[in-house]
């Protein structure tokens, strides 16, 4: 059943990079609308699993990355419709289509253990997704702020100059996606504390929440990116816009990531409720 | 009728003789109505730029409307006929609308693709048609030539890219800014390409246009000019502090800005990227400031490089375009056939139609002594007849696209059923035996 998002995800990544290369209008169009449809296609796949195991399907690292791909994809043709600027998607669905292929290797719904069945559970999962997928949009638009200010830099306005919005748009759309994002995070660790305190106290023992410390890679990790991005919008009111805000945004989303997939599926002993 | 087409360009005729033949200075509106009292022209549209000036006419006679229009372009512009002659070209029917295309899509341009050609067709049909009728022929062209300019633009990137340093310069500085709304323009120097340019950004929407000059007085011409502000001259860095664009067009022997000036500029506004043209010659800017991070620095030979490359890519477009005016030609040509069939059409309707009323009028008093219902039906069933008859040639004659073969076809139906007569010859209507039988024939038809 994940194999048709997966489907229609590959099918717009092919048309955003034909549409980027050729700037036609009318494929860009068609990829607009099969991305919508790989979109709404996971809505059905997320709903129709939600309804089957009586909660959202969450709890695993698999599950979780599938969400984000949809929440990511909602966040781009959001991004998409306001900005009217279509350029951005053959750098963003090519990123959905590799993390859904994990989804699809492994399309299990998996038992949610009984520690997890708290709201403060469900809040801590969709704030981090959230904060991820902005993360994601900032990193992908601060790379090519980069790409496009080293053109005009070396004067060969050339690829990307005629099909990448101005530096000027892409400096305030990252600015944006990491603001927003920084609010998720802060929100998703917070409520991650709160609700890690009451289950250690809480009647049932679980291994893991005793493993919940700094100490646990993904923990570190997500202290380790909220710190990165409280930089960023620190710098960023020094005036540190640009190429260095753009750096900055590639550099966190790149721990974001590191610390979604492999130490979400290798290392943490805390955050394994999955499989 | 013929689309008709004589006018004088940047291709064939000198500037001195064109700026001469400038309807615009004058107004279209008196051209327009000059030309109306002609004969061969009161169905015409009058296309103006600083590049061209063109009469479009629909007319029957070619020839006349020739020499009407010569006569009309020497008259109304003071000029002998014989000076104006061997200036014009002329075009007829789809080698007229070929022009019109290629001129709408920006084929014809001094510099190819420019935007305003199409705008400036577009006017001139506006114009002809303000208060008064533009005949069939006129009034499906110009729409036409509209559709193919924009084919051409949204089809192919012949108007993609700028190709002038001005409007590359703008152009950059709207991809490095986004909106130039509320943007900080210094104009240092007061010559007269960093007057254009300022013109330009202006016309963009800049927010504030800052002047500094050596000379004050040449500050507050440019200032006045272009709706902006005096700086001081001693106070240039300060002002440089607070652009977001610097044009530097001064006649400056040395480099103006040194690389350290300008880095102390930088550390003063936070990094906020500054965008350097240097169009001076010799240059106004050490070419080292090109280094610092988040300036922006082009020269003149670097904007021209730009519009050097934009103009190759647009030659490259040329084929492109020039498929789709053929494209379009072809289909004109074909509507304009069809319409050159109407008249025989309309005649040969005519006379099947003026047969069948003499031949009821003939049967009259036969046909006094049925009911009213049947001799109703009996008009009925000889008018169906007759349109039945008439559906295949009539569809052929429209849809031959070869304006030759629709002529020949014409000529054959002029010919067999003597369309050019004045009057019906003489018993053919006939009171013989196949009129006879067409009658039975059409008894038998009754539904």
């Amino acid at each position: 059943m994940n194999t048709i998002p997966l489907l229609l995800y590959f099918a717009a990544g092919i048309l955003y990079a034909v549409h980027f290369v050729m700037r036609d209008i009318a494929v860009g169009r068609s990829g607009t609308a099969t991305l919508a449809m790989a979109a709404l296609a996971h809505t059905f796949v997320i709903g129709m699993q939600t309804m089957a195991a009586g909660h959202v399907p969450i709890a695993g690292t698999t599950q979780a990355i599938s969400t984000f791909v949809w929440l990511l994809a909602l966040a781009y043709l959001y991004m998409e419709m306001t900005t009217e600027e279509r350029a951005l998607g053959v750098f963003i669905v090519p990123l959905l289509v590799a993390l859904q292929f994990l989804r699809a290797l492994n399309p299990v719904v998996e038992k949610r253990v009984p520690i997890l069945e708290s709201p403060w559970f469900g809040v801590h999962v969709a704030s981090l997704l959230l904060a991820y997928a902005s993360f994601a949009l900032a990193c992908v638009v601060g790379i090519t702020y980069v790409l496009l200010f080293k053109e005009i830099k070396a004067k060969h306005l050339g690829f990307f100059y005629k099909r990448l919005p101005s530096l000027d748009s892409l400096d305030l759309m990252n600015a944006r996606a990491v603001t927003l994002g920084w609010v998720f995070l802060t929100v998703g660790v917070v409520v991650g504390t709160i609700w890690a305190a009451q289950a250690r106290s809480g009647p049932i023992f679980d291994p893991r929440v005793q493993a919940m410390s700094l100490a646990d890679p993904k923990i570190l990790g997500a202290v380790v990116c909220w710190a990165i991005y409280t930089f960023a919008l620190y710098t960023r009111r020094l005036g540190w816009g640009g190429q260095r805000a753009a750096y900055i945004s590639a550099i966190g989303f790149a721990i974001v990531l590191f610390n979604f997939v492999p130490i979400g599926y290798f290392l943490t002993r805390s955050h394994n409720f999955g499989g | 009728m013929h689309l008709f087409l004589l006018g004088v360009s940047h291709r064939t005729t000198p500037v001195e003789l064109r700026e001469r033949l400038d309807f615009a200075a004058r107004g279209l509106d008196g051209a327009l109505a000059a030309l109306a009292a002609r004969p061969s022209a009161s169905d015409a549209v009058v296309l103006s730029t600083c590049n061209r000036a063109e009469i479009y006419v629909a007319c029957g006679d070619v020839a006349a409307a020739r020499a009407d229009l010569l006569e009309f372009l020497a008259d109304y512009h003071g000029l002998d006929s014989a000076a104006v002659e061997p200036h014009l070209y002329e075009r007829v029917d789809a080698a007229a609308a070929q022009h019109l295309f290629r001129v709408a899509g920006g084929l014809d341009s001094l510099v190819v693709g420019e935007p305003q050609i199409l705008g400036q067709v577009k006017e001139a049909f506006a114009a002809a048609t303000e208060g008064r009728t533009v005949g069939p022929i006129l009034n499906k062209v110009f729409p036409w030539s509209f559709t193919v300019g924009k084919r051409v633009r949204t089809e192919t990137a012949l108007s993609e890219g700028a190709v002038s340093v001005s409007f590359a310069a703008t152009a950059l500085a709207k991809k490095i800014f986004g909106d130039l709304k509320g943007r900080t323009v210094l104009v240092v120097g007061a010559g007269e390409m960093g007057k254009l340019t300022a013109q330009h950004l202006k016309s963009q929407g800049v927010g504030r246009m800052l002047i500094t000059s050596r000379t004050l007085a040449h500050a507050t011409a440019l200032a006045e000019a272009i709706e902006g502000t005096v700086a001081a001259w001693q106070d240039l860095l300060a002002t440089l502090g607070q652009a977001d664009i610097a044009i530097t067009a001064t006649g400056s022997t040395l480099p103006i800005l040194t690389r350290t000036q300008v880095q102390g500029v930088m550390r003063g506004r936070r990094n906020r990227p500054l965008f350097l043209i240097d169009i001076a010659l010799p240059r106004d800017v050490d070419p080292a400031v090109g280094d610092l991070g988040s300036v922006f620095l082009y020269n003149i030979d670097d904007l021209q490089a730009v519009v050097q490359e934009n103009l190759t890519r647009r030659v490259a477009e040329v084929t492109r375009a020039e498929g789709i005016v053929a494209d379009e030609v072809r289909k004109f040509e074909a509507w304009l056939s069809a319409r050159g069939a109407i008249p025989t059409i309309v005649a040969l309707r005519q006379r099947f139609e003026t047969i069948r009323r003499n031949e009821l009028d003939r049967l009259q008093p036969k046909l006094a002594g049925l009911s009213e219902e049947a001799r109703t039906r009996v008009d009925d069933v000889t008018r169906l007849m007759v349109e039945k008859l008439l559906i295949t040639p009539t569809e052929q004659l429209k849809s031959t696209p070869d304006p030759d073969r629709v002529r020949t076809y014409a000529d054959a139906l002029t010919r067999l059923f003597g369309l050019d007569a004045e009057e019906p010859a003489q018993g053919e209507p006939g009171r013989g035996p196949a009129a006879r039988r067409a009658d039975d024939a059409g008894k038998s038809v009754t539904p």
